[in-house]
């Protein structure tokens, strides 16, 4: 391997560690899903599908957006974001006391908070400021369950917790297409109509959900205009792929803000909450990681992860599942529904065996260089 | 027949990288320019060139062309290059650090390269040179 810190563990070995209670949370995430979709599994405990949604957003994603953020800055401290969220969701799949993993998962979210100012300090800008909100968002969910409300009052914060990383780190790319500066009042405005709704259901959850899904949807507009997804889809290879992925997304997004705004209160865990959820996590959020696995697990792990055409297999069926099963939600098909979960699962796992198998053809494929080369 | 899978894959990658530079420079003029450059042996003018090899996956530009490259300099045949990223939320400085060693390395003569982080002064959009600019649709 390339060698860049000389001696010592490789960069996968010092990683690693915090990186694999991410795929642990994947994988129970994933196995809880099935549970939901009401396939006759055997389920580890009477809770275990209830553990879906905060596994998925908190244990995955919060672990992984953490361990970014730490490699990022590099600096000691921050690592114990990705830590408290990796912890946080062993101690919930291993069954202990439930305040346990929750308390960790909360603490995650006030690292990250904290994490968000440091990032501030050295690049003061309003990119950096949605970002740090969606750490807040983080918080607001995590502390909320901890606290017993019910997981339907948790969701909207942990779907705006990735929503607004998502889109802050969208926002600092649109730096590159030279948005004029009216642009910047426009997505502000919008973000704040976002938690200002967020914030009203509290107290009125269709009130509420309602202006939140038209700040969703300025945002999601302002992107459709200002993403570099709009000029980079033109180029080829890698970078069309991810273009691709991204602007799928932000039709999803369009469906889930409409259908928000439209609907308002997610009425128990019904079909309506089932379709805006689904639209946001695996229309845009998946869609996003799908994107950038290629980027992102070099930078973390260190390991190369080749883009190849085949890609677009698991993300065709991941967008082709979804709409099937967003209408089968409209219509109330329950079977097509179940079916078409378990799609987007099989999408996923598709997803990962690919990006395994690629990862290690390509070490396999580096190593005879570097001997060469040495 | 006869080649192995991990020689495939080699290839392909290889592939890949020879088709990303050529879509951030399809005239190949920075491969012109390279080459003329190093008729005069490999100095920081030469590496400054070389790095435009170096491409940001998700914008399909070199990181010359976005203004990332600071500063290149070079004693005794080892090259210290001051880079940026756009933004310190970024995780990527490590790969582009590890292609930075990587395409300098294959130059003549480089005995060591050296690449370093910096944030001072802050990167701006207008740091990006015409090439970029005209890639990411700027007016006019």
């Amino acid at each position: 391997m390339t060698g860049t810190s000389g001696g010592g563990p490789s960069k996968l070995a010092r990683r690693m560690p915090l990186m694999a209670p991410a795929l642990i949370a994947l994988l129970a995430g994933l196995w809880s899903g099935l549970l939901r979709l009401g396939l006759d599994l055997p389920d580890l405990r009477t809770d275990f599908a209830g553990l879906h949604g905060p596994l998925m957003v908190l244990g995955f994603l919060g672990t992984q957006v953490g361990l970014e953020r730490a490699v990022a800055l590099g600096r000691g401290w921050t690592y114990l974001v990705p830590a408290a969220a990796g912890a946080g969701s062993l101690a919930l799949i291993l069954g202990l006391p439930p305040e346990i993993g929750q308390t960790l998962l909360a603490v995650g979210g006030l690292l990250l908070i904290a994490v968000s100012v440091a990032i501030h300090r050295l690049q003061p800008a309003w990119h950096n400021t949605v970002m740090g909100l969606g750490a807040v968002a983080w918080a607001i969910g995590a502390i909320a369950w901890l606290f017993d409300a019910a997981l339907v009052d948790v969701v909207p914060w942990l779907a705006a917790f990735l929503v607004l990383t998502i889109v802050g780190e969208r926002i600092e790319l649109s730096r590159m297409v030279n948005p004029p500066e009216s642009a910047r009042r426009q997505m502000l405005a919008a973000v704040a109509v976002f938690i200002g709704g967020l914030v009203v259901a509290v107290w009125s959850a269709d009130v509420g959900l309602r202006i939140a899904g038209g700040g969703l949807l300025a945002q999601t507009l302002w992107l459709l205009r200002y993403d570099v997804a709009r000029r980079t889809i033109r180029m080829g290879g890698a970078t069309r792929y991810m273009a691709t992925a991204m602007l799928a997304g932000y039709f999803w997004l369009t469906v889930a803000s409409v259908t928000l705004i439209v609907n308002g209160a997610l009425s128990g865990y019904g079909f309506g909450y089932d379709a805006v959820l689904h639209a946001i996590f695996l229309g845009f959020v998946f869609s996003m990681i799908f994107a950038h696995a290629p980027v992102i697990v070099p930078a973390i792990l260190g390991v190369k992860l080749p883009y190849r055409p085949v890609f677009y297999l698991p993300l065709a069926l991941l967008h082709a599942s979804l709409a099937a099963r967003l209408v089968a939600d409209a219509v109330g098909a329950t079977e097509v529904w179940r079916v078409a979960g378990a799609v987007n699962e099989v999408a996923i796992l598709l997803f990962l065996v690919l990006a395994v198998t690629s990862a290690i053809r390509a070490r396999g494929a580096s190593a005879p260089q570097a001997r060469a080369a040495s | 027949m006869g080649i192995t899978p991990d020689q495939h894959f080699a290839r392909l990658e290889q592939e890949q990288r020879r088709a990303a530079i050529a879509a951030a420079d399809p005239e190949g003029a920075s491969g012109r320019r390279l080459e003329q450059l190093l008729e005069n042996g490999t100095t920081p003018e030469a590496a400054r060139e070389a790095l435009r090899e170096v491409i940001d996956p998700e914008l399909g530009i070199d990181i010359v062309s976005l203004g990332l490259v600071r500063d290149v300099t070079l004693a005794d045949g080892e090259f210290v290059v001051q880079y940026t990223v756009t933004t310190p939320a970024c995780p990527l400085s490590e790969v582009i650090e590890d292609e930075i060693r990587a395409c300098l390395s294959r130059l003549p003569d480089v005995t060591g390269v050296q690449p370093r982080l910096v944030f001072d002064p802050p990167w701006e959009p207008e740091q990006m040179d015409e090439q970029a600019r005209a890639a990411l649709g700027w007016g006019g």
